[in-house]
């Protein structure tokens, strides 16, 4: 697993030479922001993955997250200044219906989380994925899957050869990650990392300073948005 | 219309809380205590009085007088024996999952320097009542959340009783929180953006040009602030307030605190982000006594009766799948009769036509009058107006809850 992602770090630098060029012509003022969703049960970590990546380490106690929770992080890729937008949202059910819709706004790419000890979280994972479609309006938008809490090896419930399965069907990429194990820093870095510069070589995003008239970004290039690939 | 800065107290507002000279503090303050014995020594108790003295400066001020006037604000009879189930509830609920992993997480709501045997003794007992609470009550749904309101109560008054306020409290002012979806809580949601246009438009338009929503103010919301306050007597001081007033006050809260970060809102990048995040860390150090009389004022000078319109356009404007057949039948139910009231209170400004009034009102209604009017008494006439007209627009709360 450690070395596909390698090799798709390494694709998505060699793709981006085009980009970093074409940024010498435009005013270097505003970031891009990547927006990214993280969406699982309750308990699976979604919190805790968010706050590893942008803070840098685990959370000393973390609270069920009500509504929508934002964290950003501002990386380089490419010597472009990019900030990544984590999304976290809650796992109660209750609260996906009527309340999160209008944080799929605008959404660059999604993270599914399930934890690793948990089958039930596993087993929820394909009516995340229904959910998800019906608030996206573009059907190639990125997604991952994430296996969380795979320190805890001795509660392990959902098998890695399963989750691939799964991940295979629905053309996922799967890590498999602890965001609380400090040695698997780098790995959560890596993972969104990963998802940065897919994104980066992917297509257009929205500017810092949206549109006024709102525009929902879909995957084809729209004449209205600054594209920079 | 802009509200004062929080400088703008003036000089002639003392503070519970302030520096203001100790003998003075003091004096005041026992001075409320006595007052406050003095409406529950009554038979039968002043719950107008109480409500009075839950919602002006300072609040109920210690926990003990909590658990005697909390019940009062609730109607409810403590000598009634506590609830109890023969279930073994762990075992059959379907919440049971939930709520474990809710209260387990829950450990910032508990004192910093409490031990864990009693912390971890007293989150047992929170289990417990939750599931007991949705047990004898089949029509209400757990929400994430829901806990921090629990925890609360269950600090101050203890397990026997919280079990009987919460459940009160449940199917009244949460009453909208648990049902199986979350329309209603976001039919509440809306409120907020039509207040704050009243108040301040500029806000109002670069809050809606940034698209930042309102799910920042949702955890505000259904756990009465619960969630993000971290001194636990901020939280007390509020559920005092709250529990002496109308179930929608909350959000006129939400929409007051925002109006106090005006500046910082401003001053961000326009962006949903941006604004989501400024507006969902909410500052520690607010001038909570401050606030929560403006909040009463905003709540008398735009009720909900005159807001319902407007939120649920915007409602419509979301597209979601809410109700607005309702919304709409409340806005156009609320329209007349507050018009009407309006109007016929209009002359009615000096003091000793207000007290009349109060008098010749059923006995019902009196009861929430004059707690508002010991909040705004300088809005006089048109405060005892406006409010009459929000109970009409919420009518389950009134009979329960003032009787």
């Amino acid at each position: 697993m450690a070395s596909e992602m390698e090799s798709s770090l390494e694709a998505s630098f060699s793709s981006s030479g085009a980009v970093s060029g074409a940024s010498v012509f435009l005013p270097p003022a505003r970031s891009r922001i990547f927006k990214i969703i993280v969406i699982g049960d309750s308990n699976v970590g979604k919190t805790c993955l968010t706050y590893r990546f942008c803070a840098g380490r685990f959370p000393d106690r973390t609270e069920a997250t009500i509504g929508v929770d934002f964290r950003e992080r501002a990386v380089e890729i490419d010597g472009e200044r990019i900030k990544i937008q984590l999304w976290d949202t809650a796992g109660q059910e209750r609260f996906r219906k009527s309340m999160v819709q209008h944080y799929y706004r605008n959404v660059h790419a999604v993270v599914f989380v399930y934890d690793m000890t948990n089958m039930a979280s596993f087993h929820s994972l394909p009516s995340w994925i229904e959910e998800c479609k019906q608030h996206l309006l573009a059907s190639d938008i990125p997604r991952i899957l994430v296996g969380n809490k795979c320190d805890l090896r001795s509660a392990i419930q959902v098998p890695t050869d399963l989750a691939q399965k799964f991940a295979d069907t629905h053309s996922m990429p799967l890590f498999e990650t602890s965001a609380k194990n400090p040695n698997d820093n780098d790995h959560v870095e890596a993972i969104f990392m990963t998802l940065a510069h897919k994104l980066k070589s992917h297509k257009p995003l929205m500017l810092s300073q949206p549109p006024d008239n709102g525009i929902i970004l879909k995957p084809e290039p729209k004449p209205a948005v600054t594209c920079w690939c | 219309m802009a509200l004062p800065s929080a400088q703008g107290d003036g000089p002639t507002s003392s503070r519970w809380d302030g520096g203001a000279e100790k003998t003075d503090f003091n004096a005041k303050r026992k001075k409320k205590v006595a007052e406050i014995y003095q409406a529950l020594n009554s038979d039968p108790a002043d719950v107008a009085a109480l409500r009075r003295m839950a919602i002006s400066e300072g609040g109920l001020l210690t926990d003990e007088i909590r658990q005697k006037v909390w019940p009062k604000l609730l109607n409810v009879n403590t000598s009634d024996p506590p609830p109890i189930s023969g279930k073994d509830l762990r075992q059959v609920s379907k919440d049971y999952q939930q709520v474990l992993l809710d209260v387990r997480r829950s450990l910032r709501r508990f004192p910093p320097g409490m031990p864990e045997k009693q912390r971890e003794g007293l989150q047992e007992e929170l289990i417990d009542i939750i599931l007991l609470i949705l047990e004898r009550n089949p029509q209400l749904h757990y929400y994430q959340g829901y806990h921090d309101i629990v925890v609360t109560f269950l600090l101050v008054v203890g397990e026997q009783l919280t079990t009987s306020l919460v459940e009160k409290l449940s199917t009244h002012h949460l009453r909208d929180f648990m049902d199986p979806t979350m329309d209603n809580t976001k039919h509440i949601l809306n409120y907020l953006m039509p207040i704050i246009d009243q108040v301040n438009p500029e806000l109002h338009d670069f809050m809606q040009s940034a698209e930042v929503g309102t799910i920042f103010a949702l955890s505000w919301l259904i756990t009465w602030f619960g969630h993000v306050l971290s001194d636990f007597r901020h939280v007390v001081r509020l559920y005092d307030f709250f529990l002496a007033c109308h179930p929608l006050m909350p959000i006129y809260f939400a929409a007051v605190i925002v109006l106090y970060r005006e500046q910082e809102v401003l001053d961000c990048d326009c962006d949903m982000a941006s604004v989501h995040h400024l507006l969902s860390q909410i500052p520690q150090d607010l001038p909570y006594e401050t606030l929560i009389s403006r909040a009463g004022d905003l709540f008398v000078q735009f009720p909900p009766s005159e807001l319902a319109r407007e939120a649920a356009a915007q409602q419509q404007a979301e597209k979601t799948a809410a109700s607005t057949f309702k919304d709409f039948e409340l806005a156009s139910a609320q329209q007349r009769p507050d018009t009407v009231l309006r109007q016929r209170f209009r002359g009615l400004l000096r003091p000793e036509d207000r007290t009349k009034d109060v008098l010749t009102k059923p006995r019902t209604n009196r009861f929430v009058k004059l707690a508002v009017m010991g909040l705004t008494v300088a809005l006089g006439a048109a405060a005892l107006a406006v409010v009459k007209s929000a109970l009409e627009w919420a009518p389950k709360f009134q009979l329960q809850l003032f009787p």
